[in-house]
């Protein structure tokens, strides 16, 4: 286990300072390590989500941006 | 007040790639060397463009006038003025709202240009002709591939944590604006956040998750297997922010059962008095020309709205949550003039932040060429105990004219307000009001509403000569 935190924290001070040669906010460890563990699967189902819309787009045409808007509004959440 | 040295403002002083200062009335933002690489991104990627034609960042014109401190400064630019500065506690739900998504549209459009935003504070936004708009130039800069949105804890505290807990818990909670001035900490809305918002993905990641690993990483520096190489995806990046947009998108706040955003179907005006009434207002506000009116317990803004055809900017204040949405959702994308905001006029927003001078006081933004105040002295006079003289010092701070309205206590509103308490307001009478409002004010006009003992008056403060 504390390797692994070791092996995390590392890859967070890397970012920091990669990301702090300008930046004048400082993000926070946690924050980097929230990144670090969900953003891959975050995207991945980022990725589902665009290719459903091509495919929904594709057999139900092309939607209202009113009709748009409403669903994103409904199904929202969740991907994270 | 205008200045004529050039230092920079109060609350332009954290980031170092440049600041606002002002000189002669004129408002400019001096652009540090040390950003000038990604000011040039922004203007020659087409994002400056892009994002000021959709209303999303504010507009501005490069200048040659001298910068404010020449050995570190690029360029000058000058900014589009605004009317009237409002902060994030002033806002109601939609509006904070509202300017969350504005600022993950614009972190949007900025990623497709190879940019992102390196901050994404609420203060960076402010309401021009009633949409949300972007007012710090300098907060793009070139996108680091493969690291995190350096700004993400940032928008969790500044946008997502407030609106949850006023969605899903209490929508006073945006007060916690107040108190926290770098936004709502995510431990702290973690606790306060009720057991379902657990079911929700993304609050349970971006708020809760997101507390926990803060608060177990905190104050950790041991530099073991550092590696160089950034590991978030572009596409991982891009489905973060779609995840907070749609987390942002769900949180829903609907007004219900509060206590005057139902004011005017319950009021003792017959539909005749209430006529005569916004008659009466509206003659007195063509009489006294005003740019910038501030209507002072506006309720949902039926009288601001008569106002906004006669001024530049109408700023509508109320002390209840329900009627500023419900004025906000009123006048959204038709009436531009007016800007609907919180305000308790018993503890108005007072100077915060660093030195008490980063967010300025409700009073230090005026005064207003005119105040309007209807059916609003009986509620500070007889609710709050504060005397009339008191009241009429405030409003004489505040606004050159002056159009208030007195209800004696024979009116079936003070009386409601009488009927629980003992009536220890002797000087409560038109006589005391008039006393009070010729010490600080001269009495240009004086209506009496037809159907209604109420009396409305036009008065022109004694600061002013020439009246």
């Amino acid at each position: 286990m504390r390797s692994v935190h070791a092996v995390l924290l590392g890859m967070v001070l890397a970012f920091a300072l990669q990301a702090n040669a300008h930046a004048y906010l400082d993000p926070g460890t946690g924050t980097y390590i929230l990144w670090l563990l969900i953003s891959g699967a975050v995207g991945a189902l980022y990725a589902v989500k665009l290719y459903w819309s091509k495919i929904r787009s594709f057999f139900g045409g092309e939607r209202s941006g009113k009709e748009q808007d409403s669903t994103a509004k409904q199904d929202g959440d969740d991907q994270a | 007040m205008t200045r004529h040295d050039a230092t920079p403002l109060a609350g332009s002083f954290r980031d170092p790639s440049g600041f606002i200062f002002e000189r002669d009335g004129v408002l400019y933002r001096q652009v540090n060397h040390f950003y000038s690489d990604d000011y040039d991104l922004l203007v020659q990627s087409g994002l400056y463009d892009s994002l000021v034609g959709e209303g999303l960042l504010i507009p501005h014109e490069e200048v040659s006038a001298p910068a404010a401190q020449p050995q570190t400064a690029c360029r000058v630019i000058a900014p589009e003025r605004l009317p009237f500065v409002s902060y994030p506690y002033e806002w109601c739900f939609s509006q904070l709202k509202d300017a969350a998504l504005a600022t993950l549209a614009i972190q949007k459009k900025a990623f497709e240009a190879g940019m992102w935003l390196k901050d994404s504070s609420a203060y960076n936004i402010q309401f021009a002709g009633g949409r949300p708009v972007l007012i710090d130039t300098l907060s793009f800069e070139k996108y680091r591939e493969g690291q995190p949105w350096v700004a993400y804890r940032q928008f969790c505290q500044h946008f997502l944590a407030p609106l949850a807990l006023m969605a899903l818990r209490d929508v006073r909670l945006g007060q916690l604006m107040r108190v926290y001035i770098d936004g709502v900490p995510l431990d702290l809305a973690s606790r306060l956040l009720p057991l379902k918002s657990r079911l929700r993905p993304s609050l349970l990641t971006h708020i809760c998750l997101h507390a926990r690993l803060q608060r177990r990483w905190a104050d950790r520096s041991d530099q073991a297997a550092v590696s160089r190489e950034g590991n978030i995806s572009r596409r991982g990046f891009a489905g973060m922010v779609d995840s907070l947009e749609a987390a942002v998108r769900r949180l829903c706040w609907k007004p219900k059962g509060t206590e005057w955003a139902t004011y005017y179907e319950d009021t003792n005006y017959t539909p005749a008095a209430f006529a005569h009434k916004q008659r009466i207002v509206g003659e007195l506000i063509e009489a006294a020309r005003p740019q910038t009116v501030w209507d002072l317990g506006a309720n949902t803004g039926v009288f601001s709205r008569l106002a906004a055809g006669r001024a530049r900017i109408v700023v509508s204040f109320d002390v209840d949550p329900a009627a500023v949405e419900k004025n906000y959702l009123e006048c959204a994308g038709s009436q531009k003039a007016v800007l609907p905001l919180l305000a308790d006029l018993t503890n108005p927003s007072p100077p915060l932040g660093w030195n008490l001078c980063e967010r300025t006081s409700l009073i230090e933004r005026g005064p207003a060429d005119t105040v309007i105040a209807l059916a609003l002295v009986h509620h500070l006079a007889i609710s709050n105990n504060v005397p009339l003289d008191m009241i009429m010092d405030f409003f004489e701070q505040i606004c050159d004219t002056l159009i208030v309205e007195f209800a004696p206590k024979e009116d079936s509103q003070v009386q409601r307000l009488l009927a629980t308490r003992e009536d220890v307001f002797p000087d409560y009478t038109r006589e005391g009001f008039e006393g009070a409002l010729r010490s600080r004010f001269k009495i240009s006009r004086c209506e009496e509403l037809s159907e209604s003992r109420r009396i409305i008056y036009l008065a022109r403060s004694l600061r002013k000569t020439g009246w």
